[in-house]
């Protein structure tokens, strides 16, 4: 055992395939920073039409959420590279193919957006209605109030929780290796198959995905943490 | 829709039989997450000599993504421990590491929510430590971390299309060899998705409804 574990930690491998690897990580950050911003958008956009005054579109809101929310990212992912570029295609007469890139961020995106829709929605109903109100009866358009009074307080609130689908989004990013986006588990299942040494790479890919979320976690909530008191206060 | 009774009906023993390993799996590793997460949860409390080993053990589980996970147990754990020898072993205790993780921190935050002073009365009342914790701490703590249990136990059974990966034949692996012989993923592969997501659904729709249950039964306000 001792053998297997000074190879599991040797980090000659690892540092070798240094440049390789460390494009690929450069992919999970794509992945995450793309996915985030569709899964923040279309987040919001699914909260407003849950509160929204139209029974339909509320549904519509709840729809989204309660599908996104409950199917697994990897079937997410893999029905959106196979599955919706042949939808497509039989609607518009052609062949038609996702780039893996383009399917891995359009299902995480969705994904998320079904949890971020559901904080943001937990946020806007925690806005008293009074201030909404207020906001009315000074002459505001519905839509300032939305910007100025709701979101600005909602963003503080929804914080602490949107970190943490944050981390989780990140930590999703790994399964996109599965449809060949060239990630950080991609090029380590390649480097292993050409050097034939599964335990230091995947503990190093282990040890580097831990050291890169703890830190980031760890930061990001003290921030986010510390800036929250400085606007309350 | 001759598609769908060739693909998908005709094809239900096998999409069964994954289902049901599916379950298996899942229910495995949700009780090994359980036992997993307790003990982390109390080697971190009341062991003091290994308190860092158990953090440490607790934020490596936590922060590293369980596609990570499942394939370093899958191909590292039997050259370093000689174990898991199956890939369904690999599969379900991967997933239990990554829960026990937020368990461990679930069960945490309920056992420093029990009042100080119930634990005392119990000491004083001439209880032992190990009965203080069996009969006044746990059962509380359970009935204030059973709806964090049912999300964890629906994030087990997202988790678990994962294992596909290694080979164990779940739903998602049936469904892909389907796919892989008929080469046609439209029906087949929405179906399986929409099994998943009703699935998960119930599970946590019944989960809920279960825990709110036994919190309003026994005299905590359902949340």
């Amino acid at each position: 055992m001792s053998a297997a574990l000074a190879e599991a930690l040797n980090p000659a491998v690892f540092w070798e395939y240094r440049a390789i690897l460390l494009k690929g990580l450069a992919f999970n950050f794509y992945v995450f920073a793309c996915a985030a911003a569709a899964a923040l958008i279309l987040g919001l956009g699914a909260a407003l039409l849950r509160v929204n005054r139209w029974r339909a579109l509320r549904w519509a809101g709840t729809l989204h959420v309660e599908i996104f929310r409950n199917a697994p990212d990897y079937v997410m992912v893999v029905w959106i590279h196979f599955v919706l570029p042949l939808l497509l295609g039989l609607a518009i007469g052609r062949r038609l193919e996702f780039p893996p890139f383009l399917s891995a961020v359009i299902a995480l995106g969705l994904v998320y957006s079904g949890y971020f829709a559901e904080t943001f929605r937990a946020g806007i109903q925690s806005i008293p209605l009074g201030q909404i109100e207020a906001g009315r009866a000074c002459g505001m358009p519905e839509r300032l109030i939305l910007w100025r009074v709701i979101l600005p307080q909602v963003v503080r609130r929804m914080l602490p929780e949107a970190v943490n689908q944050f981390v989780s989004l990140f930590k999703a990013t790994t399964i996109v290796s599965l449809i060949a986006v060239p990630d950080l588990m991609y090029q380590v299942s390649m480097v292993t198959q050409q050097e034939m040494r599964p335990l230091p790479l995947y503990t190093g890919a282990a040890l580097t995905y831990f050291a890169i979320v703890f830190l980031a976690a760890s930061l990001v909530r003290a921030a986010a943490e510390r800036w929250r008191q400085k606007v309350y206060a | 829709m001759g598609n769908w009774e060739r693909l998908v009906w005709n094809q239900r023993h096998l999409l069964l039989d994954g289902l049901v390993v599916t379950v298996e799996i899942c229910l495995i590793a949700f009780a090994a997450a359980i036992l997993g997460g307790l003990v982390l949860c109390l080697v971190r409390l009341y062991v003091r000599p290994l308190r860092q080993v158990a953090i440490a053990l607790i934020e490596f589980f936590r922060a590293t993504p369980i596609f990570v996970q499942l394939l370093w147990v899958n191909y590292v754990w039997p050259e370093l421990f000689g174990w898991p020898g199956s890939f369904f072993t690999a599969g379900w205790v991967a997933l239990a590491l990554q829960s026990s993780g937020y368990l461990a921190e679930t069960f945490r935050a309920g056992i420093e929510a029990v009042p100080r002073g119930q634990r005392e009365a119990g000491l004083s009342a001439g209880m032992s430590h190990p009965l203080v914790f069996r009969r006044i701490v746990l059962p509380q703590v359970l009935l204030m971390v059973a709806p964090s249990l049912v999300n964890q136990f629906t994030v087990i059974v997202k988790s678990s299309t994962l294992v596909s990966v290694i080979t164990v034949q779940d739903l998602m692996f049936q469904s892909q060899k389907i796919v892989n012989t008929w080469l046609d993923p439209i029906e087949i592969l929405t179906a399986t998705a929409a099994i998943y997501i009703l699935v998960v659904f119930a599970v946590s729709a019944l989960g809920k409804a279960l825990a709110d249950l036994l919190r309003r039964r026994y005299g905590l306000a359902a949340s």
